[in-house]
């Protein structure tokens, strides 16, 4: 190996290669450092032949019509605080349901076990997306519409949450478990105080998934919101885009505030966003 | 005595097993099963909300309206959604594959961590975002024009990017392609971290070469997670809804990017044919269960033991 190395050829292959690979990294990048540099630029100078990268002048202004919209309307804060009651309501009650369910399926032996584990995960082959229009005729029916109940309850829990908790917990020490019954433990209280408390890496992951799933949700939110203080943050995009005599620079500015959260959650966390699968790979075997 | 004593905390666990399981299945009751019943149900009735009469009970009509009537357009939908799948599909696997081994082979795990992040990056932020940020690129006046102008040498053209047909299918295969090629990355490199090390270290031993090792080695034990990433990443295409619906709103034409999903949502939501919308959702359910089930099958049957 130690030769190879050393040789010119190797030397010119691994060149090539980090071409390649910082070729790539131009390509993911590039887009996102448009939408930064554009998000303080005048409409003007965005659609500009040529391009420059730098704003100038810088157009703070931008932040303030994203913001407060071209109809200076102020639904923007609104709507980012929906989106953040939602999509962090989904995720409590995916990581309590899934870890419930999770816990039930890998830990106890009862009649139906198989039954009751492939029945949930048969739901993971309906798509949302085909039965948007049956949803829609419940919601009606269960008075869901135009409420964050409406945002919230169909989201209530996933199948592929459940099925990572009981993955993760298959191999959680069944010794534990016994002891804290002997030591008179409840078994809501091994639960909550067993149970979760050392699931922390899988929680983390799914809480992460969770959360990103439901602050990009787009389609739900349009078929159940029509009211504008119950939209989210998705949703407000697209109606700013949609606008007659849209301001470019204003449109970047809401896309970067809008993927702020995610963004620094993901540098500052990626190992969850990154390393999800190689958390309940670990534990797997 | 004790005996009984043992059944009746048998009994009280399973009870409890059940109980920690009640919510879900309720839940999955309600809103997946109910749904997606009530969806065949609707597929067999003329059902348009906005007649006040009861719907009609037309059989198998609504499914052969949908593959026979031109002017509905579901058939142009399944070869607008055929072309994108596919079309997304195949670059995302070969180029994820060929990127994973590059950076896995060539460079220690934390210059890789570095690559994936910044990879990855286009996967954190939304499908809207996604959208709105090449919307930009691709107007008329647009940065994209400029770049692809520049490495053609054809000053000032416009490519019609969001307006001719094929261009804008291909817009929208670009976007997804940039937002999921790191995700698809990732999933590449858990799976080769998975192939033990000592494998290449005996192959070196014995003298084979990289592109040996690559094709003897890599190549089939990765083969389950490729066909798994495979399933996966065709799932994922087939339910496309957000930046097909994005180009639609800003005006782009309709019938190229018309994919299954969009379909359904402006025939169910905007024209109020309930009935041939269920129709529709019933044939995109039929292939998510054909995909599932090939899905299963590689699960089960590409298991490897070292």
């Amino acid at each position: 190996m130690s030769s190879e190395i050393k040789s010119p050829v190797y030397k010119i292959y691994k060149v090539l290669i980090t071409i390649l690979l910082i070729l790539l990294v131009l390509l993911t990048v590039t887009p996102l450092v448009f939408m930064v540099c554009a998000s303080f630029m005048t409409s003007k100078q965005i659609l500009a032949i040529p391009f420059t990268w730098i704003p100038r002048p810088f157009q703070f202004k931008n932040f303030y019509n994203a913001v407060a919209g071209t109809l200076h309307t102020w639904t923007f804060p609104r709507n980012m605080l929906n989106s953040f009651i939602v999509s962090g309501t989904v995720t409590l009650t995916t990581l309590l349901l899934a870890g419930m369910s999770g816990y039930g399926l890998s830990k106890f032996r009862f009649k139906g076990k198989n039954f009751v584990f492939i029945t949930i995960m048969s739901t993971m082959m309906i798509p949302f997306e085909a039965i948007m229009i049956p949803m829609y005729m419940i919601a009606q029916k269960l008075n869901l519409m135009n409420s964050y109940r409406g945002l919230i309850i169909p989201y209530l829990v996933s199948a592929f949450g459940i099925f990572q908790m009981r993955q993760y917990l298959l191999t959680f020490p069944g010794e534990f478990l016994d002891a804290a019954r002997v030591d008179g433990m409840g078994e809501l209280g091994i639960f909550f105080k067993l149970v979760m408390p050392n699931s922390a890496p899988v929680l983390a992951t799914l809480a992460i998934t969770t959360f990103r799933s439901q602050w990009d949700n787009l389609l739900w939110p349009l078929l159940v919101t029509q009211n504008a203080k119950l939209k989210t943050v998705p949703l407000y995009i697209t109606s700013f885009s949609e606008e007659k005599h849209a301001d470019e620079g204003a449109l970047m500015a809401v896309a970067l505030l809008a993927s702020l959260p995610m963004l620094i959650a993901f540098f500052a966390l990626s190992k969850y966003f990154i390393g999800g699968s190689e958390v309940y790979e670990s534990r797997k075997g | 005595m004790r005996q009984k004593k043992y059944r009746g905390i048998e009994r009280k666990l399973a009870l409890w097993g059940w109980g920690f399981n009640i919510p879900s299945l309720v839940f999955f009751a309600v809103f997946s099963f109910a749904p997606i019943i009530y969806a065949i149900y609707t597929s067999l009735y003329d059902k348009r909300v906005l007649s006040l009469k009861a719907p009609n009970f037309v059989g198998l009509k609504n499914y052969i309206d949908i593959f026979t009537n031109k002017g509905i357009g579901f058939l142009d939908s399944l070869k607008s959604s055929a072309i994108f799948s596919f079309g997304a599909f195949f670059p995302l696997v070969i180029f994820s594959l060929l990127f994973s081994v590059l950076v896995y082979n060539n460079y220690k795990a934390s210059t890789q961590r570095k690559f994936e992040i910044l990879w990855y990056t286009p996967a954190v932020i939304s499908s809207v975002v996604a959208t709105t940020i090449w919307m930009l690129i691709f107007d008329p006046r647009g940065l994209g024009n400029q770049v692809v102008n520049f490495i053609l040498n054809t000053p000032g053209v416009d490519h019609r990017w969001t307006s001719n047909p094929s261009m804008l299918r291909f817009v929208t295969i670009m976007v997804y392609f940039w937002k999921y090629i790191g995700y698809y990355i990732v999933l590449f490199i858990t799976g080769l971290g998975t192939i033990p090390g000592t494998l290449y270290e005996a192959a070196r031993i014995d003298g084979a070469s990289r592109m040996q090792c690559f094709r003897r080695i890599t190549l089939p034990l990765l083969k389950p997670t490729v066909s798994l990433v495979s399933v996966l990443c065709l799932i994922h295409c087939l339910k496309t809804f957000s930046t097909q619906y994005m180009f639609y709103q800003s005006g782009a034409p309709l019938k190229p990017i018309n994919v299954i999903s969009l379909s359904i949502y402006t025939t169910g939501i905007t024209n109020q044919r309930i009935g041939r919308a269920c129709a529709m959702s019933i044939i995109l359910f039929a292939a998510m269960i054909i995909l599932s089930i090939a899905q299963l099958k590689l699960i089960n049957a590409d298991d490897i033991d070292y």
